[in-house]
């Protein structure tokens, strides 16, 4: 009677120690993980969810009307081996990510170097600079787009003045794609407020130092004010990369959907977005947007491991 | 993309939404149905007239969507594969059979009679709804294909609209008419990537865009002809420049006629009205170009749409009244007039007549008098070709236009393009 009840004491006396470590824990946690609630179910119903299953649907015939069907790696084997779609727009996917992020990043560093140098209002400028950053992706401005750089639109009225006969930028092959970097590099706005706070933090004696020695301005910036900014550069390099290989918007409205003139502005997400809704191959689609996924792991990977070579982190 | 909910309508849905989380059991009790259609605003307003006339008189609550054609068919998937499809859906002649087959759309032979009253509904329309022998759709008007003309600039340049006569071999001259006028803009746009034009001039020379049973009716010479006449064409400056036609990105506010490079472009009879709505000048409708004076004129009348009763729909046959109300109310033709088409019962064609605008009129009588143009219709196209018109017709026909193909090369690759997407597996 005595042993048992022992026993039964300690027992319990354990499940306590054990329920107030975890009580303690949830007292000490519980209203974290009540503001938490909202975007955890969010998380998982809305984000996780649809990646595991699209990661299944990427193995299956899937046309949102029919359940999926099981066929194995075909929609990968198609991808590679019989869809010349495919090619074509990872091709012009890759002239915009290899041309609109340096440029934009130059662009960026440019201005912030201007806004750096100390002039009156300066909050207001960089607010003003911004500005493109926020309506960026916004449907409005791709019909806006459209509007300055069609046949009639106001660059080539402006370049009319000059005796240019302007072609109509957007609906021209050769040119189409040029509009969209532009519209890239013109959304300056958030590379350009990171590289004025990396500014910042350059110390200023270094300078002091440089032209005490003589160093000219332009010395200065290569072998200053670049190697230090280097880490924001890379940052910033990462995050418009990742950017521009996902940009769909501006190509979606500025071409209809369609990707045209002959799929010069096809990018892989509007591929995607017309494999799953324009001819309800879910499956096929899904099997795009790993790839796509894997495509840019790559990216940020060859990046990670080339930054050692020239990233400087002050240590 | 509009939603129709005005401040009224916002606060009861939001006032339902949370009634809703409270008393769910409500929401099933809804008699309300839900409407979705493509379409311009002209006919999102005409649409509407007649919903609130339904309702006023007695009828459940309509709630009403529409968009645009091509942000359509992906809402309407996504909604039917959610379980979440509409009761009443506008449905058309190509995507019938896909939905019909799927069960997302229902068969109403059981309301016929009852609920949908069609005695006096045109036999050849009510026929062109049927998948299977069963009645899926019924047909909102009948169309057929039409240039729709600018008459302005052909008044300008002093010579007659494009009539029941004109041939292709024709339209070179009516260019020079129009440069000697001064005009600036081109006759026509490019055709070379317009499929119902493609499809009306096969039919010309007796062959046609698919068989019965989905394959290719033409041959790569068809379509090699085809690009080098619209290449003819623009080199003569008869048709649009590549650069303007690629304006052109589907809504009719982006079409040649509308941006104003050319007088003439393929449409369809029943748009006349949606057109004339954002163009000042006044517009006409004729025939497309024959291939020759003496050439079978290659038309059909067709169904232009049709409306369907959702395959998951709770309240069908309401569904079919609504629909009923729709094509056999003298009071709800009077809103519509003929912008989906010429309506298919008598009765109402013949109360609707005398009331009809000068435009309407003339897309009634154009309908109807198409004459030794009129060819049988042709059968329900396969389900990719869709995808041969959008990802691959036009995209041969835009690099042929920017010399990026010739047209040779351009005829053969749209034969076997076209045969490798029709081969391909789902």
């Amino acid at each position: 009677m005595t042993a048992r009840s022992m026993s039964t004491s300690t027992v319990s006396s354990q499940r306590a120690v054990n329920n107030a470590w975890w009580s303690r824990a949830w007292t000490n946690n519980a209203p974290g993980y009540l503001f938490l609630l909202p975007w955890l179910i969010g998380f998982l119903g809305l984000t996780i969810g649809p990646i595991i299953s699209s990661f299944y649907l990427s193995f299956t015939n899937f046309d949102l009307l029919t359940p999926p069907r099981w066929i194995g790696a075909d929609n990968y084997i198609r991808m590679f081996t019989n869809d010349p779609k495919f090619v074509a727009s990872i091709r012009v996917t890759l002239f915009f990510v290899v041309f609109s992020v340096p440029l934009k990043l130059a662009f960026a560093l440019g201005v912030a170097l201007l806004l750096n140098r100390g002039m009156r209002g300066l909050p207001l400028y960089r607010a003003l600079f911004y500005l493109p950053s926020l309506l960026g992706a916004s449907v409005a401005i791709a019909i806006l787009w459209r509007q300055l750089f069609a046949g009639d639109g106001l660059v080539n009225q402006v370049l009319a003045n000059f005796g240019i006969e302007g072609p109509s930028w957007i609906s021209n092959p050769r040119y189409s794609l040029w509009t969209l970097i532009i519209l890239s590099i013109w959304q300056f706005g958030s590379p350009m407020i990171i590289f004025l706070a990396g500014l910042r933090q350059i110390p200023q004696d270094m300078y002091e130092a440089a032209s005490l020695d003589g160093a000219s301005k332009s010395r200065m910036f290569w072998k200053i004010t670049l190697p230090l900014l280097t880490p924001v550069v890379f940052f910033n390099a990462i995050i418009q990369t990742i950017e521009a290989f996902k940009s769909f918007t501006p190509a979606f409205i500025i071409s209809g959907g369609t990707g045209n003139p002959i799929n010069s502005t096809l990018f892989y997400t509007l591929y995607l977005f017309q494999e799953a809704f324009g001819y309800f191959r879910m499956g096929y689609a899904s099997a795009l947007a790993w790839f796509l996924l894997l495509l840019v792991a790559a990216f940020t990977a060859f990046s990670f491991l080339t930054s050692k070579y020239w990233v400087h982190y002050d240590e | 993309m509009t939603f129709r909910v005005d401040r009224r309508q916002f606060l009861m849905g939001s006032t339902a939404l949370l009634a809703a989380g409270a008393f769910s059991p409500v929401l099933a009790q809804d008699s309300s149905l839900r409407l979705l259609f493509w379409g311009s605003q002209a006919r999102a307003d005409r649409t509407y007239g007649v919903t609130d006339l339904y309702t006023k008189a007695g009828g459940p609550a309509i709630e009403g969507e529409f968009l645009a054609w091509n942000d359509y068919w992906p809402k309407l998937a996504t909604q039917t594969a959610g379980g979440n499809a509409p009761d009443v859906i506008q449905m058309d002649y190509r995507y019938i059979v896909e939905y019909a087959n799927r069960v997302a759309i229902a068969p109403m032979d059981d309301f016929v009679g009852s609920a949908l009253e069609l005695a006096d509904f045109d036999a050849d329309q009510l026929e062109g709804g049927k998948v299977d022998g069963k009645l899926y759709g019924i047909s909102l008007g009948a169309n057929s294909v039409a240039l729709m003309i600018n008459t302005a600039d052909f008044e300008k340049a002093g010579i007659p609209v494009p009539g029941p006569t004109t041939t292709y071999a024709d339209l070179p001259a009516m260019a020079e008419a129009f440069k000697a006028a001064g005009i600036e803009k081109k006759v026509i746009a490019d055709g070379s990537g317009s499929e119902p034009m493609f499809e009306n001039w096969l039919r010309q020379r007796g062959k046609a865009l698919y068989t019965a049973d989905g394959k290719l009716a033409w041959e790569a010479a068809d379509a090699t002809e085809w690009f080098t006449m619209w290449a003819d064409f623009r080199a003569k400056g008869v048709c649009v420049s590549a650069e303007d036609q690629a304006l052109d990105t589907g809504p009719l506010e982006t079409t040649m006629l509308t941006l104003g490079k050319a007088a003439v472009i393929p449409s369809n009879s029943n748009q006349l009205v949606a057109f004339q709505a954002i163009n000042q000048d006044k517009l006409t409708i004729s025939n497309f170009p024959r291939i020759a004076a003496d050439a079978p004129g290659g038309h059909y009348r067709k169904p232009s749409m049709f409306f369907s009763i959702g395959g998951t729909a709770a309240n069908k046959e309401e569904a079919a009244k609504l629909i009923n109300f729709f094509v056999t109310s003298k009071e709800a033709s009077l809103v519509l007039g003929v912008e989906r088409g010429i309506p298919c019962s008598a009765g109402v064609r013949e109360a609707l007549a005398p009331t009809l605008d000068e435009q309407s009129q003339t897309a009634l009588n154009f309908v109807a008098n198409l004459g030794d143009l009129l060819g049988k219709l042709p059968p329900s196209p396969p389900a990719k070709a869709g995808e041969i018109d959008a990802s691959l017709f036009r995209t041969l026909s835009q690099e042929v236009a920017f010399g990026a193909r010739t047209p040779e090369d351009a005829g053969a690759a749209l034969f076997t393009g076209a045969n490798d997407i029709l081969s391909r597996a789902a």
